[in-house]
């Protein structure tokens, strides 16, 4: 006979339990329920980034500064698939409407976004957070323009970095150059003097350079780069046009097709070449294959952390012609709120002190990138000496790539020109006619624009 | 009518299409057991492709609602430049792959298919690198490929060549696809290696009788009974070749110089790089599935021509 039938459950039994099971809901619930209850009542907001480290930490450190002092908003943070441009995660979880409250989107793409509605109007959150929505009133005048389309603001802009020529002295030493050309002080030198300077550090051995001086198109010489450093301006917002083939563009191209014609393309290719996800130790500017690069303030950091004894030098961006004006560009990355997001009013406040000063001040101390609050600029605080000496240089000389809803496009046809033109598979005429051709078949879908 | 009459009656006549109660009770109950492969099949595949041909048909970006614009992003795509790139760009590369891939797949496949006692080993080290997923691949490629350290220069570099810069120059870096396609060849091989082992051996004897060589055997016996199974591997391949992405999209990134935008590369950049144009990045979809169809369909009709099932 099975055990079971000898204990049968009466209903004084079930009575007892019942009771005590209540008694002891009710006692846990008392020391639980005004925790949990508390929690509840803050508004959940889910960020995303696609940050990896070092900058993921002090993003999450941000994240549990800005939980611990809001009493209405909790911040979940998250890393996801994604990179500048590319925003496939992002899109199709807004379809599929599981999308996030928040996101951190290069800045340059954000005019692209909003244009396709991936984007919220910033306006009544940010008001309703009590900060301004007025982007200009608060950050730098290219990131606050950046963050805009349509003079309404999409975004509110995070870090900025610009940059510069990075040098090593050592090598300058070695060649018997004046290393004082080569600071943040001195007046830039021009494009030719710097190849005459840098053909010196060539070291050939079997048909192959194991040293080359410089580079044009590594790290951040892009299209951009030398076309803003000639004077190129890219876009007749008027005329609802790009312009690749402006003068000045075409001007900075034959340049870079005589510098690659002279020295062959495929030996400075693999002079330079180093795959992606390289450890940073292998940086061809810190393994000493290279005598100078274009790059940005990120450097700065990278240069301190793995190799703190490199003797190098960082100068204004050269100048086509000696006397001219240095010029380079900004970038950097901004927070917006998707469309879809569930928790817009949460969202808002905490863009506005990720974004604010709180949150920048510090991004900006712990990753070393450059803030887009103008408040921030020059605060002893938050820089060091070599990277506050930087932003307060190169800063003003910065421009920033045209805010434009073909933004990402235009970006690759400019680069395929400038490959085109390096390698040597097009002519620059024709690059850049191409260049404009393809983007400006996209940009008629939105003209006219502001 | 006399009961002869009725006895010798014909039955009455079936139409082609009628079936009995138990055969539409067995046709029930198959299709019950292949539901869920016909639920995925509409829903994942079918409904797709008609949404895709659907929004070809308009201008997206995948929030917004769709605007129609007829044949617009057609008649740009003939007149699309980069397009044309891609398709050169993609047409070189299934050219190239597929045609090795059969190559070594049948190489492999002979190798596996060596009688030695320590054979097993063999094959699962000849199998093992098409088990790693091309994300993976594409890394370790970049290391082995890379001009200055990798070990591939170092190595012809040693025997007096002048080694190229595999993935950096617009030259090589289509063809350095190519080659990482490869590590994917002990897949078929397998497949081959099935054909292989179930060619009667008595024709080998037969032909080793009558003082075939062993390059004789091959062309007269093992290639012919291979060519449906070469059949098979050519249009899993040109439909593969055509939809290349991954290693241009970690390795390359389409380029240098666009040599390496290919067919999907740039759809998935109009999709999701690019603002509102899921349209377009919709109508190249439909015309990689056209092409595909239409190369699949003329190596089935030529296959009559070249295909054996029988050596008799």
């Amino acid at each position: 006979m099975s055990q079971f039938t000898h204990k049968r459950v009466n209903r004084r039994s079930v009575l007892k339990g019942a009771a005590a099971t209540g008694l002891g809901l009710g006692v846990a619930s008392s020391v639980y329920l005004p925790t949990a209850f508390a929690a509840q009542e803050k508004r959940q907001v889910l960020a995303w980034v696609t940050h990896g480290e070092p900058d993921l930490t002090t993003l999450h450190n941000i994240v549990d500064a800005f939980n611990e002092q809001s009493e209405t908003t909790e911040v979940t943070l998250e890393q996801v698939q994604g990179s500048e441009t590319d925003s496939a995660k992002l899109i199709t979880a807004v379809r599929g409407g599981t999308g996030p409250d928040a996101y951190m989107l290069d800045r340059f793409v954000v005019a692209e976004r909003a244009a396709s509605g991936l984007l919220q109007d910033l306006t009544d959150p940010l008001t309703n957070a009590g900060f301004d929505p007025d982007l200009t009133a608060t950050y730098l005048p290219f990131a606050a323009e950046e963050a805009s389309w349509q003079g309404t603001p999409y975004a509110l802009p995070f870090d900025t970095d610009t940059r510069g020529l990075f040098v090593n002295l050592d090598m300058i030493e070695e060649i018997g150059e004046d290393p004082a050309k080569f600071t943040l002080e001195a007046d830039p030198l021009t494009w030719d003097e710097l190849k005459e300077i840098m053909a010196k550090l060539n070291v050939e051995d079997g048909g192959n350079f194991t040293r080359f001086g410089f580079v044009p198109w590594h790290e951040q010489g892009h299209a951009y780069t030398y076309g803003f450093s000639f004077g190129a301006t890219f876009v007749d917002r008027a005329a609802c046009a790009v312009t690749p083939d402006e003068p000045a563009m075409a001007a900075a191209m034959d340049w870079i097709k005589a510098y690659s014609d002279e020295f062959g393309a495929a030996k400075m290719q693999a002079a330079v070449f180093n795959p992606e996800g390289s450890p940073p130790t292998e940086n061809v500017f810190l393994t000493n294959r290279i005598g100078a690069m274009i790059t940005g303030d990120w450097m700065i950091a990278t240069i301190a952390k793995y190799k703190p004894e490199l003797n190098y030098g960082i100068a204004k961006l050269p100048v086509p012609e000696a006397g001219m004006q240095s010029t380079t560009w900004a970038g950097g990355w901004s927070w917006v709120i998707p469309y879809g997001a569930r928790e817009v009013d949460g969202a808002g406040e905490f863009l506005a002190y990720m974004s604010g000063e709180p949150g920048q001040r510090v991004y900006t101390k712990d990753t070393a990138h450059l803030p887009t609050v103008a408040a921030l600029m020059g605060d002893p605080d938050i820089f060091d000496e070599v990277h506050a000496k930087y932003a307060e240089v190169l800063l003003p000389l910065s421009t920033n790539r045209p805010p434009l809803p073909v933004g990402g496009k235009y970006w690759d046809e400019l680069q395929a020109a400038f490959q085109a033109i390096y390698l040597g598979t097009s002519e620059v005429g024709p690059a850049l006619e191409s260049a404009r051709k393809n983007t400006q078949d996209v940009l008629d879908q939105y003209c006219p624009i502001e | 009518m006399s009961t002869t009459q009725a006895a010798f009656a014909a039955p009455p006549r079936r139409s082609k299409w009628s079936i009995t109660r138990g055969e539409r009770k067995n046709i029930f109950i198959g299709l019950a057991f292949i539901s869920p492969w016909i639920f995925g099949f509409l829903v994942f595949l079918i409904y797709p492709i008609i949404y895709s041909f659907q929004l070809s048909f308009t201008r997206y970006g995948g929030i917004l609602p769709p605007e129609p614009i007829g044949w617009a992003n057609y008649t740009r795509m003939w007149n699309d430049e980069v397009f044309w790139i891609a398709m050169r760009a993609t047409f070189t590369y299934a050219a190239l792959a597929v045609p090795i891939g059969v190559v070594m797949a049948m190489a492999i496949a002979i190798a596996m298919d060596q009688p030695m006692r320590e054979i097993p080993l063999y094959r699962t080290v000849l199998f093992l690198p098409s088990v790693l997923p091309l994300f993976a691949t594409s890394f370790v490629f970049m290391v082995l490929l890379n001009p200055n350290t990798g070990i591939v220069n170092q190595i012809l570099r040693s025997i007096g060549l002048n080694p190229p810069n595999w993935f950096g120059d617009p030259n090589w870096a289509n063809f350095s696809i190519v080659l990482m396609a490869q590590m994917g060849a002990g897949q078929v091989a397998l497949i081959f290696l099935a054909g292989l082992r179930g060619i009667p051996p008595h024709l080998y004897e037969s032909a080793q009788l009558d003082g075939a060589s062993w390059a004789q055997r091959f062309r007269n016996i093992t290639l012919p009974l291979m060519t449906p199974i070469i059949l098979y591997d050519l249009i899993i391949g040109i439909s593969g070749g055509i939809q290349v992405f991954t290693q241009a999209y970690i390795i390359t990134d389409g380029g240098p110089a666009r040599s390496t935008t290919y067919l999907v590369f740039y759809l998935y950049n109009n999709a999701f790089k690019y603002s509102m144009q899921m349209g377009y990045a919709s109508a190249l979809g439909v015309v990689i599935f056209l092409l595909t169809l239409v190369l699949a369909g003329i190596t089935f009709l030529t296959s009559k021509k070249w295909v054996t099932y029988d050596l008799t």
